[in-house]
């Protein structure tokens, strides 16, 4: 899997690609929890390449909202594919997360 | 040499479409991939007790076909009407149902009757629900019929089973898809194969307003509870919930072998990841 950091203003987006599992789920958590610990709690995930998320991957992306959340911030998704969305339905994360179809409004989101 | 990795099968609830379970054992079976634990309810323990009684895939395909016909609702249960209409008088209790069971004991005694949870050569667990009080039962010894009886028991549609002491009902009560049971029992890494129920197009009779309510119930427990495993779980949970293109009722059997396709088809996308867990 393949990890970037772009900055838009105040809001960091972690662009992902590849899958979101067993094997990868704890270099993404790296990754984001670095983010965190740098004082960038306002997060945007950009999905548009990851295609396929397992129960690894969910458990990567609540504990980064729950960090985040605490720290007065967001994890926000953007971009979420049709395999991801449909787990993220199924396991009603689509419920407790702000997700978004494109970067832009995920970004413009925070200033809302 | 072969994975510690204790690999479970779960099969939920779904009636004909739970024969997609069997396209997924092929696929898993030409892998060379073993399975440790098998876990069933409602309609997937039909096919869960007859893998873990090592009976080939075709031959279950078959069975069910032959098993999980119209004729298992085709029979009213008279004494319904009177038991709705005059509880005290004609002695309404948990053994009420709309339709009459007989013929769905008779099938269900012909392909698994005598046989017991202690002659299957893989680990079998079969899910009801204690219609008394809510909770989720799990079956693993003594006879198989009572316990895939009681898994299959739909509310209202066939009568509650009176097992060891308890008011058993359908397992999707508690849990459409039983992965906590897996957990429970020691599993690693967990395939579980899980259905969305249908919703009804129209509702013209208490049959379709039945099925409705059911069905709305189930599938928000089935996303409820998998959002609960998958979380909990130290390992991997790799869920399938297929998509048919074609429309599969409770009583289709006529589409097992496309369904069979489906979940091949479904378990080949995840083939590659599930050897990867396996080797590392």
């Amino acid at each position: 899997m393949e990890m970037k950091l772009e900055m838009d203003g105040t809001v960091a987006i972690v662009i992902a690609s590849g899958s979101i599992d067993a094997l990868t789920a704890p270099e993404l958590a790296n990754f984001i929890n670095l983010q965190i610990q740098d004082g960038h709690t306002r997060l945007v995930a950009d999905l548009a390449g990851v295609d396929y998320t397992s129960s690894a991957g969910l458990r990567v992306l609540l504990g980064a909202v729950k960090e985040t959340r605490s720290k007065g911030g967001d994890l926000r998704l953007a971009n979420i594919q049709p395999d991801v969305k449909k787990v993220l339905d199924l396991s009603g994360f689509t419920s407790i997360l702000k997700h978004f179809p494109d970067r832009a409004a995920a970004i413009a989101s925070y200033n809302g | 040499m072969p994975s510690q990795k204790k690999v479970a099968l779960v099969i939920g609830s779904g009636s004909v479409k739970c024969a997609a379970a069997l396209g997924l054992k092929q696929a898993l079976d030409r892998a060379g991939i073993p399975i440790n634990m098998l876990v069933g309810c409602s309609g997937g323990s039909l096919y869960a007790a007859l893998m873990a009684l090592n009976v080939p895939t075709e031959e279950i395909a078959a069975m069910s076909a032959r098993l999980w016909t119209r004729a298992l609702t085709a029979r009213a249960n008279r004494r319904a009407l009177w038991q709705a209409l005059f509880p005290k008088l004609a002695k309404f209790d948990s053994s009420f149902s709309l339709r009459d069971d007989k013929a769905i004991n008779r099938q269900l005694q012909a392909v698994y009757g005598g046989k017991r949870f202690e002659d299957a050569s893989i680990p079998l667990y079969i899910t009801a629900t204690d219609f008394m009080t809510g909770e989720l039962v799990t079956l693993s010894r003594g006879d198989l019929l009572p316990a895939i009886r009681a898994s299959l028991a739909i509310p209202l549609i066939f009568p509650a089973v009176q097992h060891e002491g308890r008011t058993l009902v359908d397992g999707y009560l508690s849990d459409p898809l039983p992965v906590s049971v897996a957990i429970r029992e020691g599993a690693d890494i967990i395939i579980a194969i899980g259905f969305q129920a249908d919703t009804q197009s129209h509702l013209s009779s208490l049959m379709r307003y039945t099925f409705q309510f059911t069905s709305v119930v189930s599938n928000n427990l089935l996303k409820s509870n998998y959002a609960f495993t998958s979380l909990a779980h130290h390992s991997e949970v790799l869920l399938m919930v297929p998509e048919f293109e074609q429309r599969v009722r409770l009583f289709d059997t006529d589409k097992i072998p496309y369904v069979i396709q489906v979940g091949e088809r479904e378990m080949g996308k995840q083939l590659p990841y599930l050897q990867q867990l396996l080797s590392n």
